[in-house]
């Protein structure tokens, strides 16, 4: 669903900011992808969405590459940044509308799901006022309906557990557990290790723009904690 | 004090992308930079060298008069009205429209400085046009009167207190707004209606008072009267300028300071409360999922693009008041004989002139109207929403000036369509009259898209930053009035050929450009998008 080839990310002045990373994320998968700060998830995944872009190596999704042809990948995919900014002179479903209209949702398909994740993160009751009245937490979620409305085939999100209240975190597993066994694909950054080794069945870990390891969470960690791993690995 | 500075270095620094060019490392960007200061600069020269020559013409009829002091009055005065008219409309944006207002109302300092250091920012955009009319014309009065050394000395120090007063009578006016505004559920929309109501009513009134009184014309002994009279402060800045009396002095910059420290400390006993009742929002927790109304992905980024443009009173005041007052003049015109008007300022065969200016004069209106300029960067952090949604970078970069043309077109339409009615124009003059303001609309609005794509400046965290003092803004805003003044330059040179003609060889020419702006946007503009 989702191949990333030889991508390496220079920033103005030449410094690598990923080097050389190859990874394949294949449908049904949760797809952890860890590392310290500033060691290039953020960079990855936002060249992979089509929001930043890139000069070596190539980024496919569900078989099309986002250099060739950007609206095609973006069209399948859904993407949630650390800190999602929404335009705060929108009310809760115009945003969602706007979304939706952007991706051609069937106006009976967008209702049904609003209805749905919205009341799933309880938020139906607030969709009614403006984005800037609302808290971190209840953007996020709206952030996350509006990536669920279009029922995307990619699900890309960085660091989605931030500011989430355990309920709705709670939520938002389950609905990516749904989402994978539907035959889609979830590729998402954390730092909450325990979530990662619990949720997703595949993990890569990134340090200084490098991938150090990656594959089945299983194997990726054999008989220690994802903690010990990552820490062994990163202190390296 | 030291924190006073501190807050207003960090916020000069955001201006004009001055720290972007101080610190990036991308020798292309650097360049880019440097090539628009040089041009900024060139700009300032040019401005300077007008207001010397101006002066200096002035200079040559108050020496006669014997009344030089009148001069630096006048200049003073203009420079003051100008920081007024400037400060007037951004000020509730620049007091309480920042987004790091969280940072700093948590840091240990005093609110009253805090506000201080807001209206310092003003202060400072303000001081480059008053050095930009006054030292000129100190230079003119130095060369004509020669006078002592006490002249430089009091002259220099003055000019840093001129801009305060105005500043803060603007300021004051847009506290005022904001607080007024704060009280209600609508508080933006109120604040833009007043701020709109008050700038109009401050500019008919002055209009009335020229007009009434008619001194301004036959320049007089009067005239410094007036001046004095309506603006006390300029009479005390003579006295101590030209006159160099001490007491003078000590007078205009007590007065200048101690407003300043007094408007400060008041504002910031009240400045939590204006800021909690402008961002406060009122919620509702009992919505209903109602049925949905779909539109196409370019309908959909058009309406998002026009709420933007009127969530903001800044936005819509700094590119809307051009088309109200082009309004509110073709409505002034429809009941003023256009005769009348040429005997008002002495031009009998103005109707003449208006028939062939008038396109471009409106014109002029159009290219102050533009909204494309700063609406890439006003995206700033939301950027993340068009750059991953699955539409082409034309569609986007095209709702902009879709929402540009719904700004200008109806009113230059409108306020065209009267203006055929009072100059009574002939069916050629009439359809040049309504097809040339729209050319340039078109013009105009694709000049900002293209502008901004080149200048962008995501990075704000007040929204002045953007609308009033970007690079891209000041560009386009540059490029535009270039392009109204050299066709009237080229009017004026063939006022043999028919007047007609040159209009429509100007309309095709600008055709042509909007042609080549919108293949470039097509093409080159989707890459420059993507890079941001």
């Amino acid at each position: 669903m989702l191949t990333i080839r030889h991508f390496t990310k220079r920033y103005k002045g030449g410094k690598k900011a990923v080097d050389d990373l190859n990874l394949v994320v294949e449908k049904g998968d949760i797809y952890g992808f860890i590392g310290h700060n500033g060691a290039g998830k953020t960079t990855t995944i936002r060249s992979a969405v089509g929001v930043l872009d890139f000069e070596e190596g190539d980024i496919e999704i569900d078989g099309i590459s986002i250099k060739k042809d950007p609206v095609a990948c973006k069209r399948v995919t859904a993407y949630i940044p650390d800190n999602p900014d929404l335009y705060d002179h929108l009310t809760g479903i115009q945003y969602l509308n706007f979304i939706g209209d952007l991706y051609g949702v069937p106006r009976a398909d967008r209702e049904l799901l609003i209805k749905k994740y919205g009341d799933a993160f309880q938020i139906t009751d607030s969709l009614g006022n403006l984005v800037s009245s609302y808290s971190h937490g209840m953007k996020q979620k709206l952030a996350i309906i509006s990536a669920l409305i279009h029922r995307p085939k990619l699900l890309v999100l960085d660091e989605p557990f931030v500011g989430l209240d355990p309920k709705a975190a709670h939520m938002l597993k389950t609905i990516m557990a749904e989402l994978c066994s539907n035959g889609s694909a979830i590729f998402f950054s954390t730092h909450v290790l325990d979530v990662a080794e619990k949720l997703c069945n595949k993990i890569a870990i990134i340090k200084e723009g490098r991938l150090i390891t990656h594959g089945k969470t299983e194997d990726v960690k054999g008989d220690h904690s994802l903690e010990d791993v990552f820490l062994e690995l990163v202190d390296k | 004090m030291i924190n006073i500075w501190r807050l207003t270095k960090i916020q000069l620094l955001s201006t004009f992308g001055l720290n972007k060019a101080l610190h990036t490392q991308d020798t292309k960007e650097r360049r880019k930079l440097l090539l628009l200061s040089l041009s900024i600069l060139i700009g300032i020269f040019m401005v300077a060298a007008a207001s010397f020559g101006y002066s200096y013409a002035m200079a040559q009829l108050f020496e006669q008069m014997g009344r030089m002091d009148l001069l630096l009055a006048i200049m003073m005065s203009a420079a003051s009205v100008i920081g007024f008219f400037t400060t007037i409309y951004k000020a509730s944006g620049v007091l309480f429209g920042y987004k790091d207002y969280d940072l700093v109302m948590s840091l240990p300092i005093r609110t009253s400085h805090v506000v201080a250091s807001r209206v310092l920012l003003l202060y400072m955009l303000n001081l480059f046009f008053t050095l930009v009319l006054m030292l000129p014309a100190g230079a003119v009065y130095a060369i004509q009167v020669s006078p002592g050394a006490s002249y430089y000395l009091f002259f220099l120090i003055t000019l840093l207190f001129i801009p305060l007063l105005p500043i803060i009578a603007a300021t004051l006016i847009g506290a005022l707004i904001s607080w007024i505004s704060s009280r209600f559920r609508a508080s933006r929309l109120i604040s833009l209606i007043l701020t709109m109501a008050v700038t109009i009513g401050i500019i008919m009134a002055s209009f009335r008072m020229n007009g009434s009184e008619q001194v301004l014309a036959d320049v007089s002994a009067q005239l410094g009267d007036m001046i004095f009279k309506l603006y006390p402060l300029a009479a005390i800045y003579v006295d101590a300028v030209c006159s160099s009396q001490v007491f003078s002095i000590l007078l205009f910059i007590s007065i200048s300071l101690l407003v300043f420290i007094l408007f400060s400390t008041v504002l910031g006993m009240k400045y939590k409360a204006i800021h909690t009742g402008l961002t406060t929002s009122h919620t509702n927790s009992k919505y209903v999922l109602k049925s949905l109304r779909t539109s196409s992905p370019f309908r959909a980024l058009y309406f998002k693009e026009l709420r933007r443009y009127y969530s903001s009173s800044l936005y819509v005041l700094n590119t809307g008041i051009g088309m109200i007052l082009l309004l509110v003049t073709s409505i002034a015109l429809l009941f003023m004989n256009p005769e009348r008007l040429g005997q008002l300022i002495e031009v009998p065969q103005l109707t003449d002139y208006l028939g062939r200016m008038v396109p471009l004069a409106v014109s002029l209106f159009v290219i102050l109207s533009c909204t494309a300029s700063s609406s890439i960067s006003l995206e700033g952090n939301h950027l993340w929403i068009l750059k991953s949604s699955p539409i082409s970078q034309k569609d986007i970069l095209l709702s902009k000036v879709a929402v540009n043309l719904t700004i200008t077109v109806p009113i230059s339409m409108i306020s065209c369509g009267m203006l055929i009615i009072s100059l009574r124009t002939g069916w050629v003059e009439s359809l040049l009259l309504m097809v040339i303001p729209v050319i340039y609309a078109c013009y105009s609005a694709m000049l900002g898209v293209i502008a901004n794509l080149k200048l962008p400046n995501l990075e704000w965290t007040t929204e002045v930053t953007v609308i009033k003092q970007s690079a891209a803004v000041l560009v386009s805003m540059l490029l535009g009035f270039i392009s109204v003044v050299v066709p009237l330059a080229i009017m004026f040179m063939l006022s043999h050929v028919d007047g007609n003609l040159v209009l429509s060889g100007i309309g095709v020419i600008l055709l042509a450009l909007c042609y080549v702006m919108y293949r470039y946007i097509a093409t080159r503009g989707e890459r420059l998008f993507q890079a941001l």
